[in-house]
């Protein structure tokens, strides 16, 4: 009885259910401008309501996680600029359905798909909370570097065109992610004794820039092309539109639930690892991949928004953050006199109750400030070109200054932009090259955890691999896909079908 | 608006720092944190300023400044003015970068404001580790060489100071130095059993403690804590470690060398208020940090003890990449 209460104490106070809408709403638009991330948002909100009661400082906050992550989708579909990172695949087939005139539509699958996986991380972390804790703390560095080489091999999946030149820019993404002083032994790399190189270069700035100014330059090209006309009779999807993709949500926002809840790893890799998920199952989409394929826009977009109920997962359980945001979150109970830690569901558990509560409203909210106020934004591709691309410009700047402040990001932002312009022009895709950034951190790091931990012996490794089950369904996971991409495969295959035939 | 410009220009004139002494602050403040949002340094820093600014009458508004070990904040606060409109909150490692080779500058170059607290060190173990106390891991050490995974976070984090002591007072420890990118990760890794044991700060692992998801085998100091008064201390496990006693990391709000003093007056005296707040008090007490509250000499002594004593502990441990010596700071007396 207390459980149901205090799940429904943000329903039954006004204050509390104003609040996570107002966080929502605002959430939404800091979401949707690439470089104002939820982060940030949320570390300003807690000098803000120092003050408050611990319940609506966090009403507040939850309201804009789940609409910041929401919100980044905005602009990767109208504008092909990510509004945050795990908005980056969203983009990959979102793009091209606003150039063809139905930005409506994906921005209604868009958000319907996003309240199905916000759900989903939800239910997950009401119900199954400690399990999937317990699963997620069971990662080693091996496992989490396995994770990372399975993400690596997605490069296939986010090349459009030459899997050679899609290699290359993961590669090149590798290496910006390498740059500055090594997080673990504070040793220089890739940094050329500049002092500027030192602290790395801003994983955003590159993000923007590839993005969002290599687009203002493209577009410069067809600067007196007439915009495309956008159809906004049907925004929210047909049911029928929606059980014929519940499967495939159901399994990404899995994917979502469980990279979420892995602390080091969030909704960016969760995105991208359904969006190749969403690639691999799906045998015949009715668009193809990377043209506006309604699947493309289905997968990141549960995937990113159920991996919120995952990050909340070690952070109540265990006082793990499981991404930046909900790190930020524990300080703000710290603050506000709460030891988050294993003993708060046990100390606290209306705490507990009163979070998923607020979450299930944010995502409420969610669906209904994303489906109204379409047709002001699809307005915003047919603008002229000559006030779009400004706009572009300008959005990418304040973007990138405002991730920390520092001029010097805009020109990192801007050197990548005109490099990604040119990138484009000879064939070479993007979003490999994100890829590699987003990874490098994540397979660098944890493959040096992991091979010291094992005394830098191969064969101990290999070892370890075959004795801890996890790591071994990862590694084969990791060979099949692997395999899968190679000529050999596709002739053993070809093989085996004239021999039942 | 003529009238304000006039002003303005005439207080220029008669020189502005004597203007901006009696009103500061006229602006807003920006505060610099060294670490990232959510760790230890950001939450302490974002509990006490809203106290401070009460007292100060203007505000601060904070922002985090990550990368390079915090020195990319070190190196922002000291390229700004020192007008007082800038400061740093930041924790101990700058007073290591000059021995690490991670930078050529320290505190040295700054006045501190206040110094608020100083944490506990505390070394935990996994559950399933095969050893209760510190006297088993040692066994453990010298039974099975090389297969203890201890956490570590870089060179001149809290866990390589700690090892270093450990290797000075115990002999070299034949143990693995797993790296994390801070303490809370590598605790995450301990609960997980990627790591055997990890020397962190007590604030990070106390809720773990008492949860019983990490077990404590000693406490880094001469008296027990009494957050948890039955952890032994380490002296009671080897007198040797007394000499090392207490250390801890600390935290500190820290303007530019060259801040007008009564600018630096009215800082620290904001600061002091603010942190003797009841609730920062408490909120502190519970994480089993020890208040300071020190500023002026006093801080300014505390400051270059903690830096002799630490710097040479890891430089005969074989730890830095300069000696001490080379930027003249001197053997603490034995």
């Amino acid at each position: 009885m207390e459980t149901v209460l205090a799940f429904l104490t943000v329903f039954t106070q006004p204050q509390l259910f104003l609040l996570v809408g107002v966080g929502t709403f605002a959430g939404v638009y800091v979401g949707a401008i690439p470089g104002l991330s939820v982060t940030m948002a949320v570390s300003i909100l807690i000098s803000f309501t120092f003050s408050w009661d611990v319940y609506p400082a966090i009403a507040l906050m939850i309201g804009i996680y789940m609409g910041g992550v929401y919100g980044g989708s905005r602009t990767a579909i109208l504008l092909n600029i990510p509004g945050a990172p795990s908005a980056i695949a969203t983009a990959m087939d979102g793009y091209p359905m606003a150039q063809k005139g139905e930005a409506g539509t994906a921005i209604g699958v868009t958000t319907v798909m996003s309240f199905i996986g916000g759900f989903i991380g939800i239910i997950v972390l009401a119900l199954a909370a400690p399990f999937v804790s317990d699963f997620a703390l069971s990662f080693q560095p091996r496992d989490y570097m396995l994770l990372a080489v399975l993400g690596i091999l997605l490069v296939g999946s986010l090349s459009t065109g030459s899997l050679v030149k899609g290699i290359f820019a993961g590669a090149f993404g590798l290496a910006i992610g390498a740059v500055g002083r090594d997080p673990l032994t504070f040793a220089e790399r890739f940094t050329f004794d500049f002092r500027l190189l030192e602290g790395g270069i801003s994983f955003i700035a590159v993000m923007i820039g590839m993005f969002g100014v290599s687009e203002a330059l493209m577009q410069l090209q067809h600067a007196d092309k007439t915009a495309v006309k956008q159809k906004i009779s049907r925004i929210v999807p047909s049911w029928g539109t929606v059980r014929r993709h519940l499967p495939l949500s159901l399994q990404t926002s899995s994917i979502g639930v469980i990279i979420g809840a892995l602390p080091g790893t969030g909704g960016d890799i969760a995105a991208l690892m359904a969006y190749d998920h969403a690639k691999r199952v799906t045998k015949n989409p009715e668009v193809p991949f990377g043209q506006g394929a309604i699947e493309g826009l289905v997968a990141p977009e549960t995937a990113n928004n159920a991996a919120v109920g995952g990050a909340f997962i070690p952070m109540m359980t265990l006082g793990i953050p499981g991404d930046a945001v909900t790190a930020i979150m524990i300080g703000a109970l710290f603050i506000h006199g709460l030891n988050p830690g294993p003993m708060l569901m046990v100390d606290q558990p209306h705490m507990f109750w009163f979070i998923v509560g607020a979450l299930c409203v944010a995502n409420c909210f969610m669906l209904l400030f994303g489906l109204t106020g379409i047709k002001l934004f699809t307005r915003i591709v047919e603008m002229p070109r000559a006030v779009l691309i400004p706009l572009i410009m300008l959005l990418s700047i304040v973007g990138a200054y405002a991730v920390n402040n520092a001029i010097t990001d805009v020109y990192w932002m801007l050197a990548f932009g005109v490099f990604g312009y040119f990138m484009r022009h000879y064939g070479y895709p993007l979003g490999p090259v994100i890829l590699g950034v987003i990874l490098s951190r994540l397979l660098d790091d944890n493959w040096r955890r992991a091979i010291i931990s094992d005394r830098e012996d191969l064969g101990r490794f290999f070892g370890g691999i075959l004795h801890s089950p996890l790591s071994l369904v990862l590694f084969v996971a990791v060979i099949l896909i692997f395999v899968s991409q190679t000529p050999v495969w596709a002739k053993a295959k070809a093989m085996l079908r004239k021999e039942s035939a | 608006m003529n009238k304000i410009i006039l002003a303005t220009v005439s207080a220029l004139a008669l020189g502005a720092v004597a203007a901006q002494a009696q009103d500061y602050p006229t602006k807003e403040i920006q505060g610099i944190i060294q670490w990232g949002a959510g760790g230890s340094t950001d939450t302490v820093m974002r509990a006490v300023t809203p106290h401070a600014e009460e007292v100060l009458g203007g505000t601060v508004v904070m922002q985090n400044v990550t990368g390079g070990v915090g020195a990319i904040a070190l190196n922002n606060v000291e390229s700004a003015d020192a007008d007082g409109y800038t400061l740093l909150m930041g924790a101990e490692n700058p007073l290591l970068y000059k021995v690490m080779g991670l930078g050529d500058k320290d505190y040295g170059d700054f006045i501190p404001v206040d110094l608020l607290a100083r944490g506990t060190a505390i070394l935990v173990a996994n559950n399933d580790a095969p050893f209760d106390d510190y006297a088993g891991m040692m066994q453990y050490i010298k039974d099975n060489p090389g297969e203890l995974k201890l956490g570590a976070t870089g060179p001149g984090g809290l866990p390589s100071v700690i090892t270093a002591m450990m290797d000075t007072v115990e002999g070299k420890l034949d143990v693995i130095s797993v790296p994390y990118d801070g303490d809370g990760p590598a605790l995450t890794a301990l609960q997980g059993g990627a790591i055997d044991v990890m020397p962190a700060v007590l604030g990070a692992s106390i809720e773990g403690i008492r949860a019983g998801t990490m077990k404590p085998l000693a406490i880094f100091d001469t008296e027990a804590s009494d957050k948890l008064p039955d952890v032994p201390t380490i002296v009671s496990e080897n007198e040797a470690y007394g000499a090392y006693l207490p250390w801890g990391p600390f935290f500190g709000v820290f303007v530019k060398e060259g801040t007008p003093d009564d600018v630096v007056a009215k800082l620290s005296d904001a600061f002091k208020q603010g942190a003797e707040n009841a609730d920062f008090v408490k909120l502190m007490d519970e994480r089993g940090f020890t208040m300071m509250n020190i500023s002026g000499d006093e801080a300014e002594e505390f400051l270059t003890n903690w830096q002799q004593n630490t710097a040479w502990l890891l430089q005969d441990a074989g730890l830095t990449s300069a000696s001490p010596e080379e930027f003249g700071i001197e053997k603490p007396a034995e």
